[in-house]
């Protein structure tokens, strides 16, 4: 979706047009459903923070002032929805292997043995660098656009992702020896 | 393979499903069922606020009313006196705007 096009939905949904931001909502809802999912742990968990991300962001609309992108903006309100709830802290350290077996549609994936290492090292990091990582190495968000997201300097998203990303090898590594 | 390349690949896993019209209809329909919800609430605020300030304004008249009702009675045939007048002016006015036609 261009910024243009971007734009024109933003001020129809607005004033209020319903078509308009289910268009918002379906360009941008598996960047957002990917982000939480990594960030909470739990499908069924995110998939509600996003909802309720939306529905926020629809009744906020008139605040969004544009300096980041719509996608950012959303990801932002879901963020801090979850780590209030704190649901993260309350679920992310248990991963079922069902979860990550679902993510098999087909596609050539990396072995289950490394995603169930890589998932419980993902929920032992801290909240602001399980996100900072699964925004930027998880779903290809710049650093700015994860610092805009996560409310943070660049530099400290910056260190988190290298913090996170040396947690994660070491993790990966460790589960080869058992 | 080096752990990079596996990190890499165990984090490039897609989480997210491909684009789910059932998500985008769930959000439509929680937003428009919060909307519902406000504008319930403020059609009930508004309502009882009428209420109250009904009440406010025919309370104080009721407990004024039974040690007032010469002056009452006077009030209304002066209102009553008033508005035949007024309907009479604007009778009048009528038909002198029909005359100059």
């Amino acid at each position: 979706m261009s910024p243009h096009d971007e734009a024109r939905l933003i001020a129809a949904a607005r004033r209020g047009d319903s078509r308009a931001f289910a268009a918002l909502v379906d360009a941008h809802q598996q960047a957002v459903r990917g982000f939480l999912r990594r960030f909470a742990g739990s499908w069924a968990d995110a998939d509600d923070i996003a909802q309720e991300a939306f529905v926020t962001a629809w009744a906020k609309l008139g605040r969004f002032e544009g300096r980041s992108s719509f996608r950012s903006w959303v990801s932002g309100i879901g963020f801090r929805i979850a780590r209030d709830a704190k649901r993260s802290h309350a679920r992310g350290a248990v991963r079922d292997s069902d979860w990550l077996a679902a993510q098999d549609n087909g596609e050539e994936q990396a072995p289950i043995e490394d995603r169930l290492a890589l998932a419980n090292a993902m929920a032992e990091l801290p909240d602001e660098q399980r996100a900072a990582v699964a925004l930027c190495l998880g779903e290809g968000f710049s650093h700015s656009e994860a610092a805009a997201i996560l409310n943070m300097p660049l530099g400290t998203v910056k260190s988190h992702v290298t913090r996170g990303r040396e947690r994660l090898l070491r993790a990966l590594e460790a589960s080869d020896g058992q | 393979m080096d752990s990079e390349a596996r990190l890499m690949r165990a984090l490039g896993a897609k989480v997210a499903p491909a684009r789910d019209p059932a998500f985008t209809l769930a959000v439509i329909r929680a937003a428009e069922q919060r909307r519902f919800k406000a504008a319930t609430l403020l059609a009930l605020l508004r309502t009882a606020g009428m209420a109250a300030a009904a009440a406010a304004l025919v309370l104080p008249l009721l407990a004024w009313v039974p040690g007032n009702m010469a002056a009452l009675e006077q009030g209304v045939v002066m209102a009553g006196a008033m508005l035949t007048l007024v309907g009479v002016a604007r009778l009048m006015s009528q038909r002198v705007t029909v005359g100059a036609r």
